[in-house]
């Protein structure tokens, strides 16, 4: 198989996944905003008067037929109309898109910095898994990985911002903001990152070509260079792919921690005030992005890895 | 090697045997762990003293060790040690049952794809790979913000939203168990496919369901602290750790001690789940490579 059809297969899988995500998951939003009692009730919120929750059922025709009003919700989907933000009284979807940005330079500051830290670290751990350094070294990581990503967040904020006042940790205040938030979202994916470039080195390590590379006299740094790091890296790109909706998860909860202006936090705002056309939007553009890196990550590899091209045409 | 007894910890270490003596030890240090959070839980979590609900103004911000305050005193001055002893059924409850969810609804679908083929085999797995591919956090903020927060509407969601992880390491293990001769020899006799599945395969599953049940275990503990320090977990009024962690946000400056206790024991108890974890899958891996 050509790269190129093995690209359009990986889109056509990634395409449809992505339909079926959003249609489950607004179908998901749809009836349970309607299970959990009177929608215009949920929509005007706690204190709104009958003549206010009449007025949204009204208009968002909460009295028609649900398959009607699911069909019209759908079709409103399909059009990119979400509706007006319910506190904000404009687009939901614009003011999705305006925080975009930041959500991106969060996630992209926290894979370098993932990337910076655990390759070096992976592979320095996997060249020579049995020195007794490596296996204190495995200790600390493996006692890091139980510590979850917010308290480390917590804890930094503690030691750079209450205790050492280097740094802020409210909103996205230039680059000197930049480093607790990033290196906080950053902590949910190093360990397990470091683990795997460890052991994908370690496991290339093992190869007899290794040894008969050895054997005609390849430097240390030669064997790391050319053989183990190139596979460890695959691994790691790999975990990417796979990790990054787990990445999303956790920049829901840094960007509440730092206030930073992205759609995480804007996301849980709005859940709270019940603020549904922007919940809505706000999902949306989430399972469109995550769609996209998956996609983005499957054609890596089939132009990376030719090994894998050949390993998709026997499924 | 064969008479080797299930736990090496205690036998003579050779050269070769220092790393399943390290899966022993990891495994039985976790499960001494867990065992003294359950202890725990059962002595002061179920029956939390005195001073974990009532303070006085007269106590607050109470550093650790000071006045008979073990671990200190919070912005009430509630007794620290208290609240978070009073979290324990919280987390491990909501926990376990969400784990329970996860797994057997996992399992089942699991198994279920595993026996099937062609079209309907194709459906579970992309439903399974495109809910695993969506940031789960996401779901469970919506869900729980429409159902209210609680005990129940928290373990189900968290449950609901995660066992597609269950479910597509089940499956794979599940396709490779099913070549076995065994299994080969049971479909041959003639037994039903279910059959099969529920008494031949799922045996063979038990080393992964255990590895699973620590780490997934691990995870739904984080995730309950973590929505509930977001305000969508638990009651607000709940000494959970993450309710604790959020109300320790607002006293970083006057009162740094409050945010250690629960993050400790967050800490502890994930550390000794993925230790349980670990140990197992070890252990499960050194005798598959021994029977082989």
């Amino acid at each position: 198989m050509t790269a190129d059809s093995a690209i359009l297969r990986a889109l056509g899988r990634r395409g449809l996944e992505l339909l079926v995500l959003l249609v489950s998951i607004s179908t998901l939003l749809f009836f349970l905003l309607r299970l959990s009692g009177d929608p215009a009730a949920v929509l005007a919120g706690e204190e709104a008067d009958a003549e206010t929750v009449a007025l949204i059922s009204q208009r968002y025709g909460f009295d028609d037929p649900l398959l009607i009003q699911y069909l019209r919700y759908l079709a409103a989907m399909v059009s990119l109309d979400f509706g007006n933000s319910l506190t904000a009284q404009t687009d939901a979807l614009a003011l999705v898109m305006e925080r975009l940005g930041s959500t991106l330079l969060l996630a992209l500051l926290a894979l370098v910095i993932t990337a910076a830290i655990s390759i070096p670290l992976g592979a320095w751990l996997g060249f020579r898994p049995a020195a007794r350094s490596r296996k204190w070294t495995n200790a600390l990581v493996f006692i890091l990985q139980g510590i979850p990503g917010y308290i480390v967040g917590l804890l930094l904020i503690q030691l750079f911002v209450v205790e050492l006042r280097w740094l802020t940790s409210i909103g996205n205040q230039g680059p000197s903001s930049w480093l607790l938030p990033s290196l906080t979202l950053a902590s949910f994916l190093v360990p397990k990152m470091v683990r795997i470039v460890a052991a994908n080195t370690a496991e290339t390590m093992a190869e007899d070509y290794i040894r008969t590379a050895r054997a005609t006299g390849a430097s240390d740094a030669a064997l790391l260079m050319r053989h183990a790091l190139p596979n460890a890296l695959l691994g790691a790109t790999a975990l990417i792919g796979t990790q990054f909706a787990f990445l999303m998860s956790g920049s829901l909860i840094t960007e509440v921690i730092f206030a930073w202006p992205g759609f995480g936090a804007l996301l849980i705002s709005s859940v709270e005030r019940l603020d549904f056309p922007v919940v809505q939007a706000a999902v949306f553009v989430i399972a469109v992005l995550v769609s996209v890196v998956n996609a983005v990550t499957d054609i890596a590899f089939s132009v990376i890895d030719p090994r894998l091209r050949t390993a998709r045409q026997s499924v | 090697m064969s008479t080797q007894p299930a736990f090496g910890l205690f036998k003579r270490r050779h050269a070769g045997f220092k790393k399943p003596a390290m899966a022993d030890a990891m495994l039985i240090l976790g499960l001494c762990m867990a065992a003294i959070l359950v202890v725990l839980t059962l002595v002061f979590g179920l029956n939390p003293p005195q001073s974990a609900n009532t303070g006085s103004l007269m106590t607050r911000f109470k550093p650790p060790a000071l006045d008979g305050y073990l671990l200190g005193t919070d912005q009430l001055g509630r007794s620290l040690a208290g609240r978070v002893a009073a979290g324990m059924p919280w987390a491990l409850g909501v926990a376990m049952v969400a784990t329970s969810i996860s797994l057997i609804v996992g399992t089942a679908i699991g198994l279920v794809a595993a026996s099937l083929d062609g079209w309907p085999r194709r459906i579970i797995r992309m439903v399974i790979d495109t809910v695993i591919a969506f940031p789960s956090l996401v779901i469970a903020v919506t869900v729980i913000a429409l159902l209210g927060r609680g005990f129940w509407p928290l373990a189900l969601t968290l449950g609901l939203a995660t066992w597609p992880i269950s479910a597509r390491v089940v499956f794979a293990e599940a396709m490779s168990i099913v070549q076995r001769d065994y299994v080969l020899a049971a479909d041959l006799a003639g037994v039903a496919w279910p059959k099969i599945m529920v008494f031949h395969v799922l045996p063979a599953l038990r080393p992964t369901l255990l590895t699973m049940f620590a780490f997934t275990f691990a995870d739904m503990l984080i995730a309950e602290s973590a929505l509930s320090f977001l305000g969508l977990g638990v009651p607000l009024s709940a000494p959970s750790w993450g309710n604790i962690l959020s109300e320790s946000r607002e006293s970083l400056v006057v009162a740094p001690w409050m945010m250690l206790a629960p993050a400790a024991a967050i800490i502890f108890s994930v550390v000794a789940l993925n230790l349980i974890g670990d140990g197992i899958s070890a252990i499960s891996r050194r005798n598959s490579g021994r029977a082989s």
